[in-house]
């Protein structure tokens, strides 16, 4: 697989440039309007949580928008790779490409737009007056385990979302309860025993308290979570492997 | 050398008594007991070799499985039983199309198009306005895909297709849908073909074409192989039968 990738790169850039293009309508207006989205979800989440939560974290609208930008990558990410075969149905039917490239153009493509919001994050913490110490270096291995994640599942979705059309409305309801799962605007840190680790079985959550406490708390992230995070993302890339290459020879029968 | 060499090819298609497209329906359908789905063969047992430089035609009647074989070839497809080998790069015309995206422009797929044949970004630059100008489409280069006409897909798709110097080209019916301007183009693109010496697997119902240009023949009846041979010999088999 990571031949292929090698071999089409050419390819996989010009896919992900003109996805992101498309996205963003060509315009820059449209990339405004698209970061909207999250302001907008931060907006709504601060004015319900701030009271709730009121003294556990100082600083709580950047911990609810570098949770919104990490979940988005992920949300974002794989439903955009849940169409990646089907959205593209001449390149399935017309051309032989191996077709784990419209899998992997299109988590680039999502990692374009996530960079782009961690960027409106960055504003946002410099406009708070906090600046980021050395502990933040975690950040971008954090970001490459998210790619990871969103590049396994989006491949197993994005197999079975060609054969099954419902897999679409099912992975929706996933995100919904995922959301709440991960702790996007509660801290998980705050609980205790068996709940927290329950809870932090969930990649993304492990994920989520670990770049806040990287990035917001100046705390060294332990080996064993950076371990947990990357294993569990290579499980799910090779789970979506399997899938997605046992689904593979019929996609130009059933797109 | 053999580029082209199929052997024992069967394909079997699934045909659902209701077609299932959900995980929904699929468990639903595990309480229901007429559940199931009937195979219908439309390839059986196709074997013939393409050397370099060749043009092979097939020839056949409606659903007699020409298409099916060159996606086959093309390996958009699987074939249900036995091996195909391809020694060289494939440039397929599937279709009526080579796999453009209907939201990007003109450029922006033949762009994505080189890059699947794997040119480098100066390469297409280099090729954009030869391959419009080819297509007479130079004044639509920026217009969507959407927005063309049927005609006006194919010859976009034949142009680039064949500006792209392919090595081998597998092509199905390209010419069904352009106007007299563009089947002349189609030609001389043919005869500069055959001088290069480059290897074309060729489905038609045009057998004044078939017999034009192409080395051998292959001729198709319900997926079964009724014959191989020259072009005269395999038409004149085809009219036999019909
Ligand atoms: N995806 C599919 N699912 C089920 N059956 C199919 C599928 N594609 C083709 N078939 C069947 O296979 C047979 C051969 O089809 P094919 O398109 O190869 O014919 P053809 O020789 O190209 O015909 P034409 O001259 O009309 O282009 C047809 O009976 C068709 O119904
Ligand atoms: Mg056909």
């Amino acid at each position: 697989m990571i031949k292929n990738l090698w071999k089409y790169r050419h390819l996989v850039k010009r896919l992900a440039v003109s996805d992101f293009k498309v996205r963003y309508k060509n315009s820059v207006l449209g990339f405004f309007w698209s970061l909207l989205e999250p302001l907008l979800m931060l907006l709504v989440l601060y004015i319900v949580f701030a009271d709730i939560f009121p003294s556990t974290q100082e600083n709580y609208h950047l911990f609810l928008l570098l949770g919104i930008a990490l979940w988005d990558f992920f949300a974002k990410g794989t439903s955009m790779g849940l169409q990646g075969i089907l959205s593209k149905p001449g390149m399935v039917r017309q051309v032989y490409i191996p077709r784990e490239i419209l899998i992997f153009s299109s988590s680039l493509t999502a990692l374009m737009m996530a960079v782009l919001e961690l960027g409106v994050f960055g504003i946002f913490m410099a406009i708070s007056g906090l600046m980021p110490t050395s502990t933040i270096i975690y950040l971008p291995l954090i970001f490459m385990t998210i790619f990871i994640i969103v590049f396994g599942s989006s491949l197993a979705l994005g197999a079975l979302n060609t054969y099954y059309r419902d897999v679409q409305y099912i992975w929706a309801v996933i995100l919904q309860a995922g959301f709440f799962a991960s702790g996007v605007f509660i801290d998980f840190s705050t609980y205790q025993g068996d709940l927290k680790r329950l809870l932090l079985l969930n990649p993304m959550a492990r994920i989520l308290l670990i770049s806040r406490d990287c990035v917001l708390y100046n705390k060294v992230v332990s080996s064993w979570d950076l371990t947990f995070c990357l294993a569990s993302s290579l499980v799910i890339l090779l789970i979506g492997y399997f899938i997605f290459s046992k689904l593979e020879p019929g996609f130009a029968e059933e797109v | 050398m053999d580029i082209i060499e199929a052997k024992n090819i069967w394909k079997n298609y699934k045909i659902p008594h209701e077609k299932r497209n959900t995980l929904f329906e699929i468990l639903y359908g595990l309480l229901d007991t007429k559940m199931g789905y009937e195979t219908f063969t439309a390839l059986k047992d196709i074997n013939f070799t393409v050397k370099k430089g060749e043009w092979l035609g097939v020839i056949g009647h409606n659903g007699s499985g020409k298409s099916t074989l060159l996606k086959v070839i093309a390996n958009t497809i699987r074939p249900t039983k036995g091996k195909i080998t391809v020694n060289g790069k494939i440039t397929s015309f599937l279709e009526l199309g080579v796999g453009f995206q209907p939201d990007l422009t003109a450029k922006e797929n033949i762009k994505i198009y080189g890059a699947i044949m794997g040119l480098s970004d100066t390469e297409i630059d280099d090729r954009i306005d030869g391959i419009l100008e080819f297509g007479g489409l130079t004044r639509f280069k920026d217009t969507k895909i959407k927005n063309f006409s049927s005609g006006m897909i194919v010859r976009l798709a034949f142009s680039t297709a064949v500006q792209i110097e392919p090595e081998i080209l597998l092509l199905d019916e390209v010419l069904a849908v352009g106007d007299l301007d563009f089947q002349k183009k189609c030609f001389e693109v043919f005869d500069r073909y055959r001088e290069m010496d480059k290897t074309v697997v060729y489905v038609s119902h045009d057998l004044g074409t078939v017999q034009r240009f192409c080395d051998k023949v292959l001729l198709l009846n319900h997926g079964e192989q009724i014959g191989i041979g020259s072009p005269e010999e395999m038409i004149s088999l085809y009219k036999s039968i019909a």
